[in-house]
């Protein structure tokens, strides 16, 4: 992962561009664009995985991720750019030639066949001798822990079993790509943390590059090494997991993963190693960290995760980043409580206490005024 | 309480129901077992009529007639009914899309007779210009049954096709298969049952054809519901109710075997999950 990202850059696609090249890029989409009769779903998307890598596009309904994903299977043809994995273009290539293998939301398993069978029908179109087909369909059952179902039929297993027979089904074929699309979307929530560690377990140990497709933060986070935000066709940033939530490049990002409070204001002094910045909705300037590339007084969006919120009785010996107002709820988690404080200014801002700190530290109720105050390094710059 | 005298009236309408439903055919079958000559007149038990039926020459052909008339008609209104079924469900939208399903379906609406007497005039006009058929019998029977039958089965097939899970047929191509492999090997044997269907309902359709057999047919092919007819004109003989009764048994049998093998499937899917303890 490239650490060394111009933090809070201005333009979100210098900053996916900068980070999305690992050594040898195995999988490279360059410049596509997809037409629909009534919307265009893919809008220029350039992306680069590396060879093993598990790879996930993060985004809402609708941002064109499964679109994006059923490009690569071969299911839509771009309207404008190329596809290419390891070093050969995919764009002429129908979807039964493509080395490319998607495990389906629903899985897709073909109901009238048993678990082997279908686990060996990709096998079966390459025409391998039965024998050997036979071999590698024991090694998936062996790999995937589904041994013993080998001669039921999909409706008689459970969600999480037909997941690993779906599983097994596309990575018989060793295909160079792996799509994943929703992996744990028809799972249940307990299920789903369990199979998250398994499937990326098995994807590492076979070493297979995965491209995933979840709008579901904490599964792209846990299963991939890097991820790509998409929102309305575009790739807003690509980076490590803690990149992306660390160093958000744009509102969108920021907002989509995780939850953070959002200060307007505009820079009112550049110094080589900070920066600082009045907003209207704060009454003390605002003190950012690092030097970033703005021009002065420009219009900027600042962004402090709710946990980089510290909370006292008193007001904080520091001459910026703090702000006072009334706690107006305070929702329990069990690990965590979250204050919500209302600023004179009419704005609701987030804190996030761990409760084994709480413990030690002073209690807040609600309705009592209260400080929050936070370091100059935990504020990001975004573009307005 | 009411509860008792709540459901008198919802019970006595269904039992209303199956009554007008089922008792014509219930007197229908202990009259073929009848003695007596007069159909409505009991005169104890025999099973002299069914003797009587199978020494029927006439009958016994026109029978088997109808039922060839009806496998070949079934068979091949199932194949191309299938192919429009496909067209209408999976095409999208291609020019003139509304008036090819419009086209297809309206065989389904329009009355019999009307069927029958256009193709009575095509069959004629073609013999006359070109000579073929040159007589009409169980060719242009056949010609006609799947026409129209062809129309039933596309309905059929295109409203399974309709709620049929397309990644299942992308989950095929994407392991390798091509469509030709795709459709043989994964989409035919999912809408299998429906195909069995949509054959089952063509068959029916032409073993039970009367008015448009009847414009069809030439001189020496009567099929079984045109000699019925023609018998029942001349008087109804118990003889009459024996063939129906077998009729009826047949079909009965049929549908026995198919709920029988349905249930049989459902129950094994239900004991296998359940033992797996989820």
């Amino acid at each position: 992962m490239t650490a060394n990202t111009p933090p809070g850059a201005r333009d979100g696609a210098e900053v996916a561009a900068a980070a999305a090249t690992p050594a040898g890029s195995y999988l490279r989409v360059v410049g596509v664009s997809k037409d629909f009769a009534d919307c265009r779903a893919l809008e220029q998307v350039d992306l680069e995985v590396g060879k093993g890598e598990i790879f996930a596009l993060l985004g809402a309904s609708g941002c064109g991720k499964s679109t994006l994903l059923r490009v690569l299977a071969g299911f839509e043809t771009p309207s404008e750019g190329h596809v290419i994995l390891d070093g050969e273009p995919l764009d002429a290539l129908p979807p039964h030639r493509r080395p490319v293998n998607m495990m389906f939301q629903s899985y897709a398993l073909f109901p009238h066949m048993s678990v082997e069978k279908n686990i060996a029908f990709g096998l079966k179109q390459e025409g391998l001798r039965r024998a050997e087909i036979a071999e590698r369909v024991v090694e998936m059952l062996t790999l995937v822990r589904m041994g013993e179902y080998a001669r039921r039929k999909p409706d008689q297993l459970s969600g999480g079993q037909q997941q690993r027979v779906a599983l097994a089904r596309s990575l018989i074929k060793r295909p160079k790509l792996l799509l994943l699309d929703e992996p744990m979307g028809a799972l249940d929530r307990k299920l789903r943390a369990q199979m998250q560690i398994e499937v990326v377990d098995i994807l590492r140990r076979l070493g297979v590059t995965c491209l995933m497709v979840t709008h579901d933060q904490d599964e792209a986070m846990t299963m991939a090494g890097r991820i790509a935000i998409m929102e309305r066709g575009r790739i807003r940033q690509v980076g490590a997991p803690a990149e992306v939530y660390e160093k958000p490049s744009c509102r969108y990002s920021a907002e989509f993963i995780g939850s953070v409070n959002l200060f307007e204001g505009r820079v009112s002094e550049q110094f080589p190693d900070h920066l600082l910045i009045t907003s209207r909705s704060l009454p003390y300037p605002i003190r950012v960290g690092y030097a970033a590339l703005v021009p002065d007084a420009a219009q900027v969006t600042l962004a402090v995760r709710p946990e980089k919120m510290s909370l006292s009785h008193s007001p904080p010996a520091q001459a910026h980043n703090k702000l006072s107002g009334v706690i107006e709820r305070i929702a329990y988690f069990g690990s965590h409580s979250a204050y919500y404080l209302r600023t004179p200014s009419g704005q609701t801002v987030r804190g996030v206490l761990l409760n084994a700190q709480r413990q030690s530290g002073p209690r807040f109720v609600a309705g009592e005024q209260a400080w929050m105050a936070w370091e100059a390094d935990a504020v990001v710059v975004l573009p307005a | 309480m009411s509860g008792r005298g709540g459901a008198a009236l919802p019970r006595l309408m269904l039992w209303s129901g199956l009554i007008f439903l089922y008792a014509p055919m219930v007197i229908l079958v202990v009259y073929s077992f009848n003695e007596s000559r007069l159909v409505t007149v009991w005169g104890g038990f025999s099973t002299r009529w069914y003797r009587a039926l199978v020494e029927d020459q006439q009958m016994m052909n026109a029978a088997w007639r109808s039922l060839q008339i009806a496998f070949f008609s079934a068979t091949a209104a199932t194949l191309l009914g299938t192919l429009a079924g496909i067209v209408m469900a999976r095409w999208g939208r291609f020019r003139g899309r509304t008036l090819f399903s419009g086209l297809i379906t309206a065989p389904l609406v329009m009355p019999d007779v009307i069927i029958g007497l256009s193709l009575l005039l095509l069959f004629v006009s073609l013999s006359r210009w070109i000579g073929w058929p040159e007589t009409r019998g169980m060719l242009t029977i056949w010609i006609a049954h799947v026409t129209f039958c062809s129309a039933y089965v596309a309905v059929v097939i295109s409203s399974r096709l309709r709620d049929f899970d397309r990644s299942l047929e992308e989950a095929a191509m994407d392991l390798g298969a091509d469509r030709l492999r795709t459709f043989l090997w994964v989409t035919l044997p999912l809408i299998a049952p429906a195909l069995i269907a949509g054959w089952l309902l063509a068959f029916t359709l032409s073993l039970d054809d009367l008015v448009i057999a009847s414009f069809v047919s030439g001189p020496a092919s009567t099929t079984l519901p045109m000699q019925v007819f023609s018998s029942v004109r001349l008087g109804v003989t118990p003889k009459i109710n024996a063939l129906a009764t077998l009729l009826i048994a047949l079909v009965g049998i049929a549908v026995l075997l198919a709920g029988w093998v349905l249930h049989r499937e459902q129950q094994r899917a239900r004991v296998a999950r359940s033992a797996s303890g989820d």
